[in-house]
């Protein structure tokens, strides 16, 4: 079996001996959006105008909670060192590391999201154009949460800091899905805005796993 | 002849005792040119037609705002010298730079908010340029907490420099995103007036409380790196003679 294949197989294992982590951050965004109603009012159409934001914010936050272990556990049992023996680039196995961890981890959470649209009472073609947003924009995310946790790897109890330090760049991607959303809510073009998104979400996919194989370089091997 | 003097820098007990001088150097222009610039601003520069005696805060408010994204630069430029040359020097600038670059911009936010009351009316507003300065706050916090948050010195300096630069490159993007945000949800209720041509009589100051201003933040720049030199040769013999001497 190929490098790739092995590391993609590790990673359905590991997330079949412990499934709790793919339902946790689902459980997470339906209790916030359950929360919602509660703290705002139960009016279904201020919950229509306002639910999308809440839904993203929702799902940014619950992507977070799963973010410190994207590298942790591999750190600590050693398998970040196996990694600089295999005959491929760091960047390459980061990439691999990240798009498993997205298609395993975040896109359970994304299908969960139009039911949480219904309980908020958001229209149908917003809660399209939400669902896509998300698809497009997480793997820009699942990049820097992945940064974060990279960088934080040398220090020992900091789940959160990596989560602080990169919130920031998320700036852009959130401005962008919110324009898409209120154009869907408008009824107006949001093609070239999703393109943006993705042009986005294109780069920090092609740049980031570079950085993060710098960041996990500072860990394994060589400093030490 | 030229590499000789770029390898100087190589080397923290050069640094440190050269630095004392530029630090003195600074610190005493600073004075001057903030002294100046100050009470001419404060004192003689005409009042404004529209906004009265509220704009002179312009004459802290626009200098500290420049600085805050200038350092942001400044430690992205001495993030790349760490990374291609390794030198040590620079990631203690780096951790000086954030230091100074944050309270530059929570001085900038803050003098900001003292002015937008009696103009705007209220302390904040989602202005773009007030998000912009909000987040790159956030970034240099960032810097910070991932130094702090991480034992071993040189390690922690190389992922703040990679934090850095990752900043860096994001940082257009997150200013041109956040124009683009403004005016698609607010429509020009609350702008920043419109700035009529200054006479020199106003801009004149200005421009010396910004040179003093940027003299000001070599001088703590300086200190700030003196002292971190020192905590982090603290085992090397020549601080031990440098203290005894001092």
């Amino acid at each position: 079996m190929s490098v790739e294949r092995r590391l993609i197989a590790r990673e359905w294992r590991l997330l079949v001996a412990k499934p709790g982590d793919v339902f946790k951050p689902m459980w997470f965004l339906m209790l916030v959006i359950s929360m919602v109603p509660m703290a705002l009012s139960p009016d279904s159409s201020l919950l229509a105008e306002i639910g999308s934001a809440m839904i993203w914010v929702a799902t940014l936050l619950a992507l977070l909670l799963n973010t410190d272990h994207l590298f942790r556990d591999d750190f600590n049992d050693g398998v970040l060192e196996q990694w600089l023996f295999f005959n491929r680039p760091l960047a390459w196995l980061v990439v691999l590391k990240l798009l498993s961890h997205w298609c395993l981890y975040v896109v359970p959470l994304i299908l969960v999201t139009p039911v949480a649209g219904l309980l908020l009472s958001i229209p149908a073609n917003v809660l399209l154009a939400l669902l896509i947003t998300l698809l497009i924009a997480t793997p820009a995310l699942t990049c820097f949460t992945g940064l974060g946790a990279a960088l934080t790897l040398g220090s020992s109890r900091s789940g959160m800091l990596g989560v602080l330090v990169m919130m920031p760049l998320f700036v852009p991607v959130i401005i962008l899905a919110s324009g898409v959303l209120v154009r869907a809510t408008e009824g107006a073009e949001v093609l070239p805005l999703l393109a943006l998104l993705g042009a986005f979400s294109m780069a920090s996919a092609t740049l980031v796993p570079f950085a993060v194989s710098a960041a996990l370089k500072l860990n394994i091997g060589g400093s030490n | 002849m030229g590499w000789r003097w770029f390898h100087q820098w190589g080397s923290p007990r050069w640094f440190y005792e050269r630095a004392a001088r530029w630090q003195l150097v600074s610190g005493w222009l600073a004075l001057l040119l903030l002294t100046v610039g100050t009470l001419w601003g404060l004192g003689f520069a005409p009042v404004d037609y529209q906004q009265g005696h509220s704009y002179r805060i312009i004459y802290l408010h626009v200098p500290v705002a420049f600085l805050a994204q200038a350092l942001y630069a400044a430690m992205a430029v001495s993030a790349v010298v760490l990374f291609v040359w390794k030198m040590k020097l620079a990631d203690i600038g780096i951790q000086a730079m954030a230091q100074v670059g944050l309270g530059f911009t929570v001085l900038a936010l803050v003098s900001g908010a003292i002015w937008g009351k009696p103009t705007w009316g209220t302390y904040w507003v989602w202005d773009a340029r007030l998000t912009s300065m909000l987040i790159l706050a956030f970034l240099y916090l960032g810097v910070i907490g991932l130094r702090s948050a991480i034992a071993d010195p040189d390690q922690a300096g190389k992922a703040c420099a990679i934090l850095v630069l990752v900043g860096v490159v994001n940082l257009p993007i997150i200013k041109y995103s956040v124009e683009w945000w403004n005016t698609l949800h607010q429509p020009a209720s609350l702008k920043l007036t419109e700035k009529p041509a200054m006479p020199a009589s106003m801009w004149v100051p200005l421009l010396v409380n910004i040179l003093g201003y940027y003299v000001a933040a070599a001088y703590l720049i300086f200190g700030f790196m003196r002292g971190l030199v020192l905590h982090r040769e603290r085992r090397a013999s020549w601080v031990r003679e440098v203290i005894a001497r001092d």
